[in-house]
């Protein structure tokens, strides 16, 4: 398969992972901007019952950081939605997460409808990281983000820049990250509105690290 | 310059005066300390005039030293209507009068003051009228004294001003950070809640920054507190603009580094109204002169600023804060000839002077000879945040101001301090403690039960308004006592008619300073008591805003196909449709279309709307939405269908394909994608919820590429990985899956909307980019190129297919289009469905046909109107372009039916003039109506 | 903004909804006279006070919910019964 290409201009030095084009920048600022859009995303959705949300160990509006196939793959497993989930998973592992959804999903929903939907290339990935993250968000979000209204695990959907957005709070080794997506074509300008209102506060673009790794860009 | 005014250091001063600046006025250099505000400044430098009235340029000196001030409105730069009192001076502050020509000194226009008396209120309604012809005149003559200041055009190059907007969430937000508004933060922190505190002015302390010793004290005690108390973020330079649904406070934000103005969004769970009172001016003979000032401008500037605002002084006091003024006068030096207390019946009757007061006459016939009069007649109470909110106000005549109307606040709104009670500094302070623990546990923080606010005690204030002569009323737009009378005497005896006649309180100060004495003096004229005649309302913004801080920063979504890279890198020109932009041409869109017509051409179509439906009941959802059958399309196969809305209107149409047992891609028009989606989720989320079908949006997740051309199929087979593309294996409207380029889960059908053998493929999106490259690198010998969206409209129009929304419109129904044969009457309930079986049994009314002008090279604009032989019109043109294959013009568009056979002319009327000859053409297809080519 | 309860997300600013206004059963599509079709369509109560209208939360949840809305106050309350199954 030829390399894949995100909606967001790669910042340059360019790397492959998991046959995506990703940026290999290494940025120092306390702020920091990560396009993610190589990660996989697969949408499930299944009546809520709450057997689908047992197996799978998640609720609307939580998300929970999951280890499947053999133990090995990190996979961000989302509360996205009423009767809906996504899964992220590293770059190139969409066969291992339809799979797993596929087969936790037909276990629990019984007799009624689940479709397991493959969106890693309709959506744009980015994460924010670092203490003033919320600061930035305030001023291109109107929900409270606030620790006690949506902390560490918390996961919401709603107007970001005027997009729609899914906003899920997934802290990297203590500092406060939020992985951001929205649908693809609106990759750039999302990215390029946060980075516009980051400029007061010092963000910078950092290149994309596997979540196995040791994020590069967490001080 | 005159001599410094400036007084020693005095205690509560904000001046440092380590740090010494420069800046102009009127293009003279002027020292000032920093801290100063530009007026202050000028005041200690001796200057007295700071503007000219607005209706007769009168000169005009500060009044109240404060946000507030009418008078001292100034160009700062590039920037019209700065408020002098308020704007601190920066090194280098070029700032110049507004409006005063050809000078401060000697303004011309002053003449109209001669004229008044031919210049009354309302003049405006009556006079410029006639004749019509000389309106461009009377534009340019008043334009010259019109007031205002001057904005210069942006010029390409320069910075633009940067505005942003902050989202916050307060549990309690405190306006006013006076002793009161400090003193509820504080509590309300105390009890556990996040609290906004927003001031005005540049620093926290409110009236007590210019008060006595013992308030300084107190001001320092407070101040402390609030720094060390958690849980409050303090804004200063910023006001509350206003209160809207469901407490969400607007805030303006000024002083910060980066941003000229911010609007912050706070949504609160409590407010706390404390803004603190507004000193009011008394009204009579000579009141606009320089140098009658209130007694808190005073104040301020003795106290804060160490100005010395006069030397010989006249008081006029009715209350404690007057007499306190007094003390400060004396302190600085000045001398205070004589006191006339109004509580013991003195009284004031003229200030004489024009461009500085020289002399007062009292009510008692004497004339004191001196170069400053103060004022301390009484204190009004700012309406707007509490009616804003929700709530209303009262008027009380033994207090002599207006007070909340307490019981009937608003849920979730509490005020404090002076604007619901008097009482020494410890009693208000308290006070304020009670409020802010109540706000605090409306907001949810704090336990027990919400504590009971007392009641303050409310002093009495003797009602002074008007004294025994005429005087200015509403110093911004120049309003006077007699102009109020006049008002009423012509019958506009309403608050709410004699404010929009004189426009009193219809200026820059919006009522703060002006509005009581207005109500006074017209209850006084109509002979009623203020209660009776009513207020105006108030309506935000409190201050004001720019246009820039309420429109942000600027945020255009912007939508981009995976392919936009290389539109870019080839020259294609921009068409922004909706978000997106697409390449409407590479620089030639006939030669494009000519491409298409005889060889292969590549269209990138990866905004049309794509949605994967999923589940058994898919085609239950199919048959709903279109209105043709839908029940037995086999796998592989794909259908053209029309979707209408409940009403019979034409909403989208698009082709679905199956591409499994249970999974089905349809497409939409790019324009309809999102509202199709979200008119399948209404059916299946209001009427069918039991229907066991999921439908999830995947524009994007494709890149979607027309392939097109009598060649099309030898440039697909080169590029397929795994599919049988020859003509048996994949005929006309079947779709297959597959790879292509190396890319797995490719989507192509086999579709023709340009009439030619064409393809669509889609491409997941990532991979997009290298499938259109590598079909262009493979076809270079068959003659591919990329064609453009113009090129693409081109081919579509020779072959008559009617674009959604182009040749429909919000009244066309199927039957109007020609494609009532499409509709399946007998199915069941489908949208559209009653009034479409309605239609069918009557007369049509308009039918869209094809038009070829009789001057093949007149291709009219699209919109022109139809007319008929006896003139009256009969439809319009919908779609128009210069056909190349024809080499002819070609169009679409809407007549009555009664013309709607071949061979009928009509007349089109150009919209450049003129009219242009059209015939109607036996189909609506101009190039191969038969349908051959696409079929090949 | 108005805040509008979505029982899903809870109260968020009214922007990120479409409005679809005042509540109309659907009549049945098989018996309506043109009349009564017609008024389905187009004629709305538009009472100033309470009012059952449906709101469609384009930017969270994307599902169609029912509140109470007082068109003088601006007062805003989730609905009786959800439009959910």
């Amino acid at each position: 398969m030829p390399v894949a290409r995100s909606p967001i201009a790669i910042a340059p030095p360019e790397a492959v992972v998991g046959g995506w084009a990703v940026s290999a920048r290494r940025s120092s600022a306390d702020l920091v901007l990560v396009d993610c859009s190589a990660m996989t995303t697969v949408a499930l959705r299944a009546r809520d019952s709450g057997e689908v949300a047992r197996a799978l160990g998640v609720t609307m509006g939580r998300a929970a950081r999951q280890r499947w196939g053999d133990g090995s793959v990190p996979v961000l497993v989302v509360g996205s939605g009423p009767d809906e989930w996504r899964a992220l998973g590293p770059p190139g592992t969409l066969d291992l997460v339809v799979a797993h959804l596929t087969s936790v999903a037909a276990d629990a929903a019984g007799d009624d409808l689940v479709s397991v939907v493959d969106l890693t290339h309709g959506t744009a990935l980015v994460r924010l990281t670092g203490e003033r993250s919320a600061d930035l968000l305030a001023h291109e979000t109107a929900v409270d983000l606030s620790d006690r209204a949506h902390p560490d695990g918390a996961a919401l959907r709603t107007a970001v820049s005027g997009l729609a957005a899914d906003v899920v709070r997934d802290d990297q080794g203590g500092v406060c990250s939020y992985l951001l997506g929205c649908e693809r074509s609106s990759g750039q300008y999302l990215f390029d509105s946060l980075l516009d209102a980051g400029g007061p506060l010092g963000v910078d673009v950092d290149g994309f690290a596997s979540d196995d790794e040791e994020p590069a860009h967490v001080r | 310059m005159t001599a410094t005014r400036r007084l020693d250091p005095q205690p509560g001063e904000v001046i440092d005066r380590r740090q010494r600046l420069s800046f102009s006025w009127n293009a003279r250099a002027y020292p000032a300390f920093a801290g100063d505000t530009i007026a202050s400044a000028l005041a200690a430098s001796g200057e007295t005039v700071f503007s000219r009235s607005m209706k007769y340029h009168r000169p005009r000196g500060l009044l109240t030293a404060s946000h507030a001030d009418p008078n001292c409105t100034v160009q700062v730069g590039d920037e019209p209507n700065v408020r002098a009192a308020h704007r601190l001076v920066e090194p280098g502050m070029d700032v110049r009068a507004q409006d005063a020509w050809p000078s401060l000194a000697f303004d011309v226009k002053a003449v109209t003051g001669l004229a008044g008396r031919f210049l009354p209120a309302g003049f405006y309604y009556k006079t410029f009228i006639r004749p019509r012809s000389l309106w461009p005149t009377y534009e340019r003559v008043l334009r010259r004294f019109s007031h205002g200041g001057v904005v210069s055009p942006h010029r390409p190059g320069s910075e633009p001003q940067r505005y942003d907007k902050r989202h916050v969430h307060p549990d309690v937000l405190v306006a006013g950070g006076g002793p009161a508004g400090m003193a509820a933060a504080v509590a309300a922190a105390r009890s556990g809640a996040q609290v906004l505190l927003v001031e005005e002015d540049h620093a926290l302390g409110g009236h007590l920054r210019w008060g006595d010793p013992v308030e300084l004290a107190s001001l320092a005690e407070l101040r402390d507190e609030v720094a060390a108390t958690d849980g409050i973020e303090v804004l200063t330079d910023s006001v509350a603009l206003g209160c809207y649904d469901h407490l969400e406070v607007a805030v303006l934000q000024r002083g910060l580094a980066h941003v000229h103005e911010r609007l912050v969004k706070a949504r609160a769970r409590a407010l706390v109204v404390a803004p603190g009172l507004i000193e009011r001016p008394y009204v009579f003979a000579g009141n606009d002169v320089p140098g009658v000032l209130l007694s808190s401008a005073v104040r301020r500037l003795v106290n804060l600023y160490a100005v010395r605002p006069g030397d010989r002084a006249v008081v006029l006091t009715a209350n404690p804060q007057g007499d306190a003024a007094v003390a400060d006068l004396e302190r600085a030096g000045v001398e205070v000839v004589h006191v006339v207390d109004a509580r013991r019946g003195g009284d004031v009757v003229r200030a004489v002077g024009r461009s500085r007061v020289r002399a007062v006459e009292l009510a008692d016939g004497r004339r004191i000879d001196c170069d400053l009069l103060l004022t301390a007649v009484g204190w009004t109470t700012p309406a707007t945040l509490f009616t804003t909110a929700g709530g209303s106000l009262g008027y009380d005549r033994r207090t002599a101001r207006f007070w909340p109307d307490a019981p009937r606040l608003p849920d979730g709104v509490f005020a404090a301090g002076g604007v619901v009670g008097d009482g020494t500094l410890e009693q208000l302070v308290e006070h304020a403690g009670v409020v802010g623990r109540a706000a605090a546990r409306r907001a949810g923080a704090g336990s027990g039960d919400p504590p009971v606010v007392p009641e303050l005690p409310r002093n009495p204030h003797p009602e002074l308004f008007r004294g025994r002569t005429h005087g200015i009323v509403d110093f911004s737009e120049d309003v006077s006592s007699r102009d109020l009378v006049t008002a009423v005497q012509e019958g506009y005896s309403s608050a709410e008619l004699a404010k929009r006649y004189t426009t009193a309180t219809m200026g820059p100060t919006q009522g703060k300073v002006e509005s009581v004495n207005v109500l006074a003096v017209l209850a006084e004229a109509i002979g009623r008591t203020i209660p009776e005649v009513g207020t105006t309302t108030w309506r935000p913004p409190y201050a004001p805003v720019t246009l820039g801080a309420l429109a942000g920063p600027h945020r255009d979504p912007v939508r981009r196909s995976p392919l936009q890279p290389w539109h870019e890198r080839n020259g294609a020109v921009p068409l922004v449709a909706g978000a997106w932009i697409r390449p409407d041409h590479y620089g030639d869109p006939v030669a494009e279309a000519r491409t298409v017509r005889e060889a292969v051409g590549i269209i990138d179509v990866t905004p049309i709307g794509k949605l994967d439906l999923r589940g058994p009941d898919v085609p239950k959802l199919l048959n709903l939405l279109y209105v043709n059958r839908w029940s037995r399309l086999a796998v592989g196969r794909v259908r053209y269908g029309v979707m209408c809305a409940e009403d019979g209107v034409v909403l989208d149409d698009g082709v679905t394909g199956r591409l499994g047992e249970e999974h089905y891609l349809t497409s939409t028009t790019s324009g309809g994608a999102a509202s199709v989606w979200e008119w399948a989720e209404s059916w299946l989320q209001t009427e069918h919820p039991d229907w066991r079908v999921h439908v999830t949006p995947v524009t994007t997740a494709y890149a979607s590429i027309s392939v097109a051309g009598p060649r099309s199929r030898e440039l697909i087979a080169r590029v397929v990985d795994d599919v049988d593309v020859s003509a048996d294996a994949f005929p006309y409207m079947h779709v297959r899956t597959g790879g292509i380029a190396g890319v797995a889960g490719c989507v192509l059908w086999r579709i023709g909307f340009t009439g030619e053998l064409g393809y669509e493929l889609h491409v997941p999106a990532g991979h997009g980019l290298h499938v259109w490259e590598r079909l262009l690198a493979r076809g270079q010998d068959l003659g591919v190129r990329a064609v453009g969206i113009e090129a693409q409209r081109v081919l579509r129009l020779e072959k008559g297919h009617l674009i959604v929304g182009q040749d429909t419109d919000g009244l066309t129904q199927a039957h109007d289009v020609g494609l009532e044969g499409l509709v399946r009457l007998d199915k069941d309930d489908f949208a559209g469905r009653p009034e479409l079986v309605w239609r069918a049994q009557a007369a049509d009314e308009r039918r869209l046909v094809g038009l070829w002008p009789r001057d093949e090279a007149t291709v009219p604009a699209e919109g022109s109107q139809l007319v008929d032989a006896a003139g009256r019109l009969c439809g319009r043109i919908t779609s128009s372009r210069w056909s190349p294959t024809l080499r002819r013009s070609i169009c679409l568009g809407q007549v009555a039916a009664s013309l709607a056979q071949s061979g009928t002319e009509v007349r089109v009327r150009l919209p450049e003039g003129g009219f242009a000859a059209a015939v109607v053409t036996e189909h609506l297809a101009a190039v191969d109506p038969e349908g051959v080519r696409v079929r090949a | 903004m108005i805040l509008i309860p979505c029982p899903w997300c809870g109260p968020r600013d009214a922007g990120e909804f479409g409005y679809g206004g005042e509540i109309v059963p659907r009549p049945d599509p098989r018996t309506a006279t043109p009349e009564r079709w017609r008024d389905y369509l187009y004629l709305r109560a538009n009472v100033a006070g309470w009012q059952t209208e449906r709101w469609y939360h384009r930017m969270g949840c994307r599902r169609l919910l029912t509140v109470r809305r007082n068109t003088v106050t601006g007062e805003v309350r989730p609905a009786a019964e959800a439009v959910e199954r």
